[in-house]
């Protein structure tokens, strides 16, 4: 038998008349870092909230090694959480906050001061011992809350949201740092994020988070390269989408038309039924080639340039289709098919059907 | 004008340069009023203390030489003492219920505690002179229910008195720890839960400590007022335990010594203003019942 490590089992969770989530159901293994991911209001935080004994689900069960949670009440969990705010015990030093969870345990002061020092060790804040949390950054306060959430050896941590105060540079440096932790201490992470970079980051697995149901469960490149939703698709890297009508389908793949007689043949299609419908083809704009004259080949769609955008080591090039949709391309800086390129222009776009999606 | 002291107010103080801070100009209407009632009518009572009914610190001495005048002492501490006691244990927890109710309760809730405020303060303590007697509801419910056989002493005595000052100072700790106890991030709460903490130990853990500047100024605000009451322990208490504002109206209108009244009424005073100087040092002008 090989029960998963956590299982979350049909989760549902109404408030009134509101269902905030619904058919939550994730298999998660010992030592996994799984992400949450979804815009604001999507369930993440209610579905965590079950996990930490907040809520109780309408329906659904947690197991942990097989065994139900529901009945335990939140401070018997043994699951450590970091939230959203800030949330140290403002009348308690640094010390004194991390060696709590052991105090309210009736550790002995050796064993706590012990404790205290490696876990200020693993999150870097060695001789912060009797700062007050008022006199530390909100990066530092946050580090500190992910040393008093582990400070138990809890098997499985909780966070909400912990970097979203945060500016970006300290985000990114605390994220490093969760990623390393996490591969020191072994523990099973169960993380919130509306941040695709920080979920694409830090996690094992990502489940999609929209409107309170889990649109997709997998790896950041599954989920990019095989989305199993519009939704998803928008949601992880950067998009075209042009609406297309579908001219055929066998339910995994699907002939389309663009405009009024670019078909793209062998299209992997998602949703919806046979026949003829319209649907919305995704292209990834890093996916799209680029060429000034027209290819001998066929399968290449005439667009006109709208402009460039310098970004960096990309250069993000606008164009319009014929019949006057959006579709951007992206080109490493420097690339030869963009010298000398300006509005106006009439360009090629080549892309290979098997790397696009048909959603329908 | 008017340009110049906006300048003045928004750039860093100046320094004196006359004998007048020059942030005291628009506090003169309150410097005069306070010097008309409050200054000159301590002094007065001040002077009335060490002069009449001769020169000296008589009335003092036999203020504080006197067993049955340290007795009145002592037992206003002890009323204030249980009255303060009593508020905060009551108090604490209908806050805490208050500050976690949905907002539409918690304010039906306030309405009830500010109608009461407002209410007449005798025809509150005659109510509960009615209600505490040897007849009344309390004891007639309590004889019902099998609870006692005879009629218990409710009023003229200690427990008369603490009932009826506790009424009417629940809302003064209750407003101020509801006021800290609101500020409390309730994911501090969770936080705490999940870090094995039972509800007993958040209580005394976390949520005393955070509310205890609440606590204080709730307390303190309760105990200094208890110090000079005057209707309650009138009304419902014993003559075997008077308090000072008793003693004091007893000097003045039954003995018609002016002096001794005085000097009891400065104790009072000095005793008052100790005790407020001991909340400015412990939590500063501007926390009164903040962090
Ligand atoms: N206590 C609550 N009462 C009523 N509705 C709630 C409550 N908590 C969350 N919701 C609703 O449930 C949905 C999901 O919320 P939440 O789990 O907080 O989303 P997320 O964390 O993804 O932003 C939202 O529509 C929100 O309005
Ligand atoms: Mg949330």
């Amino acid at each position: 038998m090989t029960a998963p490590y956590l299982h979350i089992r049909g989760i549902r969770k109404d408030y009134g008349s509101v269902t905030a989530v619904e058919n939550v159901d994730l298999e998660i293994r010992r030592g996994e870092f799984m992400t949450f991911l979804g815009p604001s209001g999507s369930g993440k935080s209610t579905t965590l909230y079950i996990l930490a004994g907040f809520q109780d689900p309408t329906a659904g069960d947690i197991l942990l090694e097989g065994k139900s949670l529901l009945q335990t009440p939140s401070h018997l969990r043994q699951i450590g959480m970091v939230f959203q705010r800030y949330t140290l015990f403002p009348h308690l030093t640094v010390a004194e906050n991390i060696g709590f969870p052991l105090k309210v345990r009736r550790k002995g002061r050796a064993e706590i001061d012990a404790k205290v020092r490696d876990m200020l060790r693993l999150v870097r804040l060695e001789g912060f011992e009797d700062r007050k949390p008022a006199d530390m950054s909100g990066g530092q306060q946050q580090r500190v809350a992910l040393a008093r959430a582990l400070a138990y050896d809890p098997p499985v941590l909780l966070m909400d949201e912990p970097l979203s105060a945060l500016d970006k540079k300290l985000r990114e440096e605390i994220q490093v740092e969760i990623r390393r932790i996490h591969q020191e201490t072994e523990v099973t992470i169960l993380y919130v994020t509306h941040d695709q970079e920080e979920a694409l980051r830090l996690s094992d697995r990502i489940a999609v988070f929209s409107k309170g149901v889990i649109d997709q469960v997998g790896t950041g490149p599954e989920l990019y390269a095989n989305p199993a939703t519009r939704f998803v698709a928008e949601f992880i890297g950067d998009s075209d989408f042009l609406t297309c009508s579908v001219l055929s389908s066998d339910g995994r793949t699907a002939d389309v038309r663009l405009g009024s007689d670019f078909v793209v043949p062998g299209v992997p299609v998602h949703g919806g039924g046979g026949g003829r419908s319209a649907g919305a083809l995704l292209l990834r704009p890093e996916r799209i080639s680029l060429h000034r004259h027209q290819p001998a080949e066929a399968g290449t769609l005439p667009v006109t340039v709208g402009g460039l955008t310098f970004l960096g080591s990309n250069v993000h090039v606008a164009a319009t289709t014929g019949w006057g949709e959006p579709v951007a391309v992206r080109l490493p800086f420097g690339h030869g098919a963009i010298e000398g390129l300006s509005r106006g222009d009439t360009v090629w776009l080549g892309f290979d059907p098997r790397a696009t999606h048909v959603f329908c | 004008m008017t340009q110049a002291s906006n300048t003045a107010m928004l750039a860093p103080p100046p320094r004196r340069r006359g004998w007048l801070p020059a942030g005291l100009g628009p506090a003169t209407p309150a410097l005069v009023l306070l010097t008309l009632f409050f200054v000159v009518p301590v002094v007065s009572l001040l002077l009335r203390s060490v002069l009449e009914p001769s020169p000296g610190l008589g009335n003092y001495a036999e203020l504080l030489g006197s067993s049955t005048y340290l007795r009145v002492f002592l037992n206003t501490f002890l009323v204030s003492g249980l009255v303060t006691t009593v508020s905060l244990l009551i108090g604490f927890p209908v806050a805490w219920t208050l500050a976690i109710m949905p907002g539409r309760w918690a304010r039906i809730v306030f309405a009830i505690l500010l109608l009461s405020m407002w209410t007449n303060l005798l025809a509150r303590t005659y109510a509960w002179m009615v209600l505490l007697q040897r007849t009344g509801i309390v004891n007639k419910t309590l004889i019902n229910l099998g609870l006692i056989d005879q009629p218990l002493t409710l009023v003229n005595n200690l427990v008369g008195v603490t009932i009826g000052m506790v009424y009417i100072m629940l809302p003064f700790v209750i407003l101020p720890l509801y006021g800290v106890i609101r500020r409390i991030d309730p994911s501090i709460l969770q936080a705490a839960a999940l870090c094995g903490a039972t509800k007993g130990q958040a209580l005394r853990r976390i949520l005393l400590p955070l509310a205890a500047p609440g606590m204080a100024a709730g307390g303190l605000m309760v105990f200094v007022m208890s110090l000079g009451y005057f209707v309650t322990p009138a009304l419902l208490g014993g003559t075997n335990n008077m308090m000072l504002a008793e003693l004091i109206a007893q000097f003045v209108q039954s003995l018609v010594n002016w002096g001794m009244g005085s000097a009891a009424a400065f104790v009072l005073l000095v005793a008052t203003l100790a005790l407020y100087a001991v909340q400015l040092r412990l939590f500063g002008t501007s926390q009164m019942g903040g962090r």
